[in-house]
């Protein structure tokens, strides 16, 4: 560069003609330890000082002051100097020259250009509710660029500990709090840099309005980072659940417990002091009793010595379910194995093409198909809301709430349904009673039709079994085999369990009033394992018996219809049919074969229904093999 | 085909003649080197100021020197012909000038000075002047002080105190703090110490 034939002087850069300063010569007063502040000249005073030795030890020590401080021209200052780094633009410009670069050192960079892009869509990076023309924050309000170190350096550790103290420039009411609380008094009082300082709970650039799901959710999931067990139990509880597949309008960790005013449980000034809990409990159950007091937020059903009646319950129901599950899938295999077997040899029940069915049986009445129906709708739809949150840690839950259009919508569908299956269940139990009523003349408690288990279903299942294994005939049965009881009887059980624990998790301030909070846990525990249980074995087992078992396959639309093949029943009732022929009753449950509309609409219902019933086990079965321990 | 290859011949040359007379043109009027030439009467060849009253401004700072120009130019520096002289020059010119004279080496002259109010001022100059007057004063972004002859720097000095010269805030601080140290003795101790300067 030249000027009227002149060239800058030494000093000056031969190009630009800029001045060339020195680090020295702005640490002659920035580094001088005995004047560290200057006056400004409205008479306050501004700390100037910068030493040099953690300048130089800092991953920016070999830069020169005025690669950052860019807007500095003159020493001494001519006006008070405006600071203004620019730190993005300088960063940006050197990934870009080194990112291929195969030295290790410049790996970090990437790093530090992810972080860039985090604190752009940080709140910090919007602008000042008061000054528009600033941002919230930026680079060098957290940072001391003078004392920046690479990972695992002396630096990070005191910036760790600085951490609160940096955030609390701004936030001065959250650092009071802050140092009143376990964590602070911790970090602030004994130094210990293990304990929780703001960017722990906040993320460091992420940071986001305390307002918003995303900075609930984080903040939540940060504090799982090392209170891990206490994560884990709280995402076995409802509140917890909800959390986890994305939502905050259940209670969060800062919700019980505090936020920066977080203390110990034994501090009479914390939240989560039996004095002042049922306060929080209150922000949200507005008509919380004492009772709340008893509930176990973070009970752990595999804590026996501390819980053990959760355990206990827990326990039983494991083994329930895994004893039930496992008989009937042993039963399950073996039946297919013998249909198959049999099938080969020729034997068992093969449709006569040359004499298509045109006599049917009326096994069901029209009511009872509607029962059914609705109670497959019911419990699949009660099945598909409850997973969601029992398995609230897969993807496909995620997905299923925000379709069905979040927890609470999904709550009122599943009261709904709870609703409907409780109704229908008490529906049949009028119409069964009411028949046994009518007929209390004539009704034999255990007759061919009744429903009631007795010794010949024991006999029937051991001579089954011999049947499976070669080692008999396969028995003769009347109106209901054991299987069918078992399938009958299973929802009286599950209505006493699912229905009795439902109806207290269905309005916990209701429940209250009568039972202890603790209540709540075994009644969630004991309506997920449940649940489990028939969600496994209808849309197993139950499926296997009535479609899939080689003589049905692919399904048998009996309980839409109301009829059976008159063969198929001679096949499968045998002594309900020969009684039935001998006492000349047969004629009348004799009916012609379901029209062809009726065929293909009960077809077109099974299908969707076991289509959807397959469905929701795989999805339970996803849940099952993918929940973390 | 013949005349266009005629045209692109004379179009081309009439170019070439047009880019080689554009330096010309460029430096039409006098360069820097010139320009500072005519300064020498009152500071001396090539900037070393020989006389009392005029300072030198060889090696000097070139942003102190275009500061200096442009406060005559305004009429905010006290001056005798200053001012006058300074409203003939462009901006460009006085740069020019500027890094003319930063590249002159000051040549000094040994001055009589009271040995006591050396000492003295060198020790209030290290206690309130070195930040900004680096090296006891040698030419930088402050200004020249080391060498300058001792009447010039009385009459600034005065000039800064009675207020006709622009007084820097840090500087009024400093130098106030200085004679409220060495009373009526400092500004004649700190104008013998950089006048001892050679």
């Amino acid at each position: 560069m030249t000027i009227l034939g002149e060239t800058p002087p030494p000093g000056f850069d031969p190009v630009t003609g800029k001045r060339i300063i020195p680090n020295k010569r702005c640490l002659k007063c920035h580094g001088d330890a005995h004047e560290k502040t200057d006056t400004r000249d409205d008479g306050s005073i501004v700390d100037i000082y910068a030493d040099p030795e953690i300048i130089k030890d800092s991953v920016h020590g070999e830069q020169a002051c005025t690669n950052c401080h860019a807007t500095i021209d003159r020493v001494p200052h001519r006006q008070s100097p405006e600071v203004v780094v620019g730190c993005v633009e300088c960063h940006r410009e050197t990934w870009d020259m080194h990112r291929n670069d195969p030295d290790e050192k410049y790996e970090r960079l990437g790093v530090v250009m992810e972080t860039i892009d985090a604190y752009y869509d940080s709140i910090h990076a919007l602008p000042n509710k008061h000054d528009q023309s600033e941002t919230n924050a930026t680079c060098y309000d957290c940072h001391d660029a003078h004392n920046v170190g690479t990972l695992g350096s002396h630096q990070r550790d005191d910036h760790r500990l600085k951490n609160p103290e940096v955030c609390g420039e701004c936030h001065r009411e959250q650092l009071n709090n802050y140092r009143e609380s376990v964590h602070g008094r911790a970090v602030l009082e004994e130094g210990d840099s293990e304990s929780a300082v703001c960017s722990d709970c906040h993320t460091t650039h992420q940071i986001a309005s305390p307002g918003t799901d995303q900075a609930k959710l984080a903040i939540t999931k940060n504090c799982g980072d090392c209170h891990e067990e206490a994560q884990r139990t709280y995402f076995d509880s409802y509140h917890g659940q909800v959390h986890r597949l994305g939502y905050t309008n259940t209670a969060k960790c800062h919700d019980c417990h505090g936020s920066h005013e977080i203390k110990g449980e034994d501090d009479p000034t914390s939240e989560i002091h039996p004095s002042n809990r049922l306060e929080n409990c209150r922000v949200c159950h507005e008509n919380a009793n004492d009772n709340f007091l008893t509930f176990w937020p973070h009970g752990d059903a595999d804590d026996r010595e501390k819980y053990p009646g959760l355990w206990f319950f827990k326990m039983f129901m494991q083994i329930l379910i895994l004893s039930v599950m496992a008989f009937f899938w042993v039963h399950v295999v073996l039946w297919l194995y013998r249909e198959v077997m049999d099938r080969i040899q020729g034997k068992g029940f093969i449709e006569d093409l040359s004499r298509p069915d045109v006599v049917y049986f009326r096994r069901f009445p029209v009511v009872w198909t509607w029962i059914h129906a609705l109670f497959a709708i019911a419990t699949m739809t009660l099945i598909l809301t409850g997973t969601t949150l029992l398995f609230s840690h897969t993807g496909w839950a995620k997905a299923v709430v925000v379709f069905l259009g979040g927890p609470e919508m999904e709550g009122v569908i599943h009261r709904t349904a709870a609703v409907i299956w409780l109704g229908i269940f008490l529906a049949h139990l009028t119409i069964a009673i009411n028949n046994i009523w009518r007929n209390r003349g004539s009704f034999k408690w255990f007759g061919s039709t009744s429903m009631l288990p007795n010794w010949k279903d024991w006999e029937d299942l051991k001579s089954m079994f011999r049947w499976f294994l070669g080692r008999g005939e396969r028995p003769e049965f009347t109106h209901w085999t054991y299987w069918q009881k078992f399938d009958y009887w299973a929802p009286f059980w599950g209505a006493a369990v699912i229905g009795s624990s439902g109806i207290m998790l269905f309005a916990p301030e209701a429940t209250a009033i009568i039972l202890p909070g603790w209540m709540f846990n075994i009644a969630t525990l004991v309506h997920a394992e449940e649940a489990l249980l028939a969600a496994i074995f209808l849309n197993s087992v139950h499926f296997f018996n009535v479609h899939f078992r080689p003589e049905r396959f692919p399904m048998s639309t009996t309980i839409f219809t109301g009829k059976i093949p008159i063969e198929e029943f001679k096949h499968d009732h045998r002594l309900e049919y020969d009684r039935l022929v001998e006492s000349g009753e047969l004629d009348r449950h004799l009916v012609r074969r379901p029209s062809r509309r009726a065929d293909l609409a009960a077809s077109f219902i099974t299908t969707v229904l076991i289509m959807s019933g397959l469905a929701l086990l795989t999805l339970v079965l996803i849940g099952v093999m993918t929940k973390p321990i | 085909m013949r005349n266009e290859t005629m045209i692109k011949k004379a179009r081309n040359l009439l170019l070439a003649l047009l880019l080689a007379l554009l330096p010309i043109a460029a430096q039409s009027g006098p360069s820097g080197q010139a320009l500072a030439f005519t300064c020498a009467g009152c500071h001396g060849t090539d900037g070393s100021s020989v006389g009392p009253s005029s300072p030198s401004i060889a090696a000097m700072d070139p942003d102190v020197f275009i500061d200096a120009m442009d406060a005559y130019k305004r009429d905010q520096r006290n001056s005798t012909i200053m001012n006058r002289i300074a409203k003939g020059y462009t901006d460009e010119q006085i740069k020019a000038m500027a890094w003319f004279f930063a590249k002159q080496k000051l040549r000094l002259h040994v001055q009589k000075t009271d040995q006591q109010l050396v000492e003295l001022g060198k020790q209030l100059h290290d206690t309130h002047c070195e930040k900004c007057h680096e090296e006891g004063g040698r030419a930088g972004d402050s200004g020249t002080l080391a060498g300058q002859w001792i009447p010039y720097l009385d009459f600034s000095m005065q000039d800064f105190i009675e207020g006709r010269r622009p007084y820097p805030r840090k500087m009024k601080r400093k130098v106030d703090a200085a004679i409220e140290e060495q009373g009526e003795q400092a500004m004649p101790a700190l104008i013998h110490y950089y006048g001892s300067k050679h």
